[in-house]
């Protein structure tokens, strides 16, 4: 358990995505342009640069069927590019937003995405043949803040979405025209596009990062209160569960399988999270320490993280190992990780591979052992 | 370092890095801006509540926090009114100096001596701990630097009294 590898592709990174095939990487470096990079042989080497937005890119997401790139960005247009010869080709997507868009993802059968935006509202972006574009339909006055994340349901119908009002809602987007009647679950396809099946306020503040489990029986999402959110059968009969941490807040998690969940965030360590037979979530460990300490030495490594604290400014050589343990400085990210993203290969059901970005500019892929 | 001192100082280092937990965050207001929005206050949902630290009545801590920006307030020991008048003069020629120091703001907030504006910029550009023990050791000297200034102003004092008294003996 523990990092493959680690990429260090610039100063900082907002957002990243993989090819179908996971040969190339495309990220934003902090400013307008998204770089896409490939691995030959040992190397990385920038093969595509796209440069069409003029504010920070703050979305990246990339097909793996269709093989085309989604960007957002802070100058609130959206961008599809597509590759024909050797060549990444855009087409502008008329979101009609007046204010800047903060997160994208396509839907699985990826005929469909969505942006979430800072004009408190979420556009769902859909394919028209006729006229050759992307439409974007709107759901507007459901939130009340900024949308800081949005995760599409297996069945491609329901929407997930965080906000910075602190709720986690869920949407139907069901289109005439695009989805047909039995695609998704019976329950949810009679639903008209943007009801609101379910709103969980269940965070005092911010919440980011949402995400389906693999079924789409459970659905998670972080609070800036350090509090993680697990809530099953969202539909029907909700029934919610709160995890408190003992650390840093989160920005970001990924469902691996039904029952196990990493989180990354503020602590630059990803957290992995398991469920239990009885279906009791719970924080097992940092993916990145050298060894698992057992529970009882928490305590004291609370103890010397304090006393390393107190005396650190003058002696650091005396305690820089007791304190390693409990700080983030030595481990595979050094400042705030904002994404993660699985690796899977078409046609996988698990996911063992996924990788993480931050404000450290580095990509690492970690690979989770059968241990857990 | 007094034992209260170092009370007083973990309590703040501990608490920034509980607050320091900033992101690129645009307006939500208006378009095409990217602000502090600690500074700005347009949406209330993204200010944090803040915490306010006090040694003592004269000695405080206010940190106010937003989702992309952290306002850090100080207020420096003045117990005479020597210390005063050099806490003023000191942190007024620091204060004009601002953008060499990157997080200190132009003017303090009303009520403090000087404050620091840490926005996710500087997180994304400086290690996190890095400005913590910034702003920690900043704390630790200026008491120190104020108490020197304290010194030698006397001294030289003592001194030019001394001469000037000498040619009435």
């Amino acid at each position: 358990m523990a990092a493959v590898a680690i990429h260090q592709f610039a100063q900082c990174i907002t957002c990243h995505a993989w090819s179908p095939d996971q040969s190339m990487v495309a990220f934003c470096p902090n400013n307008h342009e998204v770089h896409i990079y490939k691995l030959f042989g040992e190397k990385w080497e920038r093969v595509h640069l796209l440069q069409k937005h003029d504010q920070i890119v703050s979305g990246i997401d990339w097909s793996i069927r269709s093989n085309k790139i989604v960007t957002v960005s802070h100058d609130r247009n959206s961008y599809v590019w597509n590759q024909e010869a050797s060549e990444w080709v855009p087409t502008l997507v008329i979101l009609r937003l007046n204010r800047a868009a903060l997160c994208v993802q396509w839907s699985p059968k990826e005929n469909k995405f969505a942006v979430g935006s800072g004009a408190k509202t979420v556009c769902i972006c859909y394919y028209e043949k006729e006229n050759n574009w992307w439409v974007s339909k709107l759901i507007r006055k459901k939130h009340n803040s900024s949308v800081t994340s949005v995760a599409w349901h297996p069945n491609n119908i329901l929407l997930a979405t965080t906000s910075t009002d602190g709720k986690c809602r869920v949407f139907s987007t069901f289109i005439k025209g695009v989805d047909s009647r039995e695609s998704g679950a019976s329950s949810s396809s009679n639903l008209k596009f943007g009801e609101q099946i379910a709103q969980l306020d269940l965070s005092f503040t911010w919440a980011f990062g949402v995400s389906w489990s693999p079924s789409g029986n459970t659905l998670a999402y972080a609070g800036h209160n350090s509090m993680i959110y697990f809530i099953e059968d969202v539909g029907s009969s909700p029934s919610a569960q709160n995890v408190a941490l003992r650390d840093l807040p989160l920005r970001d998690i990924l469902f691996v399988s039904e029952k196990l969940v990493i989180g990354v965030g503020f602590d630059c360590n990803p957290m992995v999270f398991t469920a239990d037979e009885t279906g009791l979530w719970s924080f097992v460990k940092f993916l990145d320490e050298k060894k698992i300490a057992p529970s009882s030495s928490k305590y004291g490594s609370q103890f010397s993280e304090a006393f390393g604290k107190l005396y650190g400014q003058s002696k650091p050589a005396i305690n820089s190992d007791t304190v390693e343990s409990s700080r983030p400085r030595g481990g595979a990210h050094e400042n705030c990780i904002s994404c993660i993203v699985p690796l899977r290969k078409p046609g996988d059901t698990i996911v063992r591979r996924f990788s993480t970005s931050g404000l450290d500019g580095k990509v690492v892929i970690w690979e989770l052992d059968n241990s857990i | 370092m007094a034992t209260t001192l170092r009370l007083y100082l973990t309590c703040i280092r501990n608490t920034l890095e509980a607050a320091m937990c900033l992101q690129n965050f645009p307006c939500q207001e208006v378009e095409r801006h990217n602000k502090p929005e600690v500074e700005l206050k347009t949406s209330p949902e993204l200010l944090l509540n803040p915490v306010l630290i006090c040694r003592n009545e004269a000695e405080k801590c206010l940190i106010e926090t937003s989702i992309n920006s952290i306002r850090i307030s100080l207020k420096v020991k003045q117990a005479d009114e020597l210390e005063n008048i050099l806490a003023k003069k000191f942190l007024r020629f620091l204060s004009m100096r601002a953008e060499s120091f990157q997080v200190l703001r132009r003017k303090p907030v009303q009520g403090y001596d000087i404050s620091f504006l840490i926005t996710n910029y500087h997180c994304e550009d400086m290690h996190k701990h890095k400005l913590i023990d910034f702003i920690v050791q900043f704390m630790e000297d200026i008491d120190k630097e104020i108490s020197e200034l304290k010194l030698s102003v006397n001294t030289r004092g003592r001194l030019v009294a001394t001469e000037f008294l000498k040619q009435f003996i």
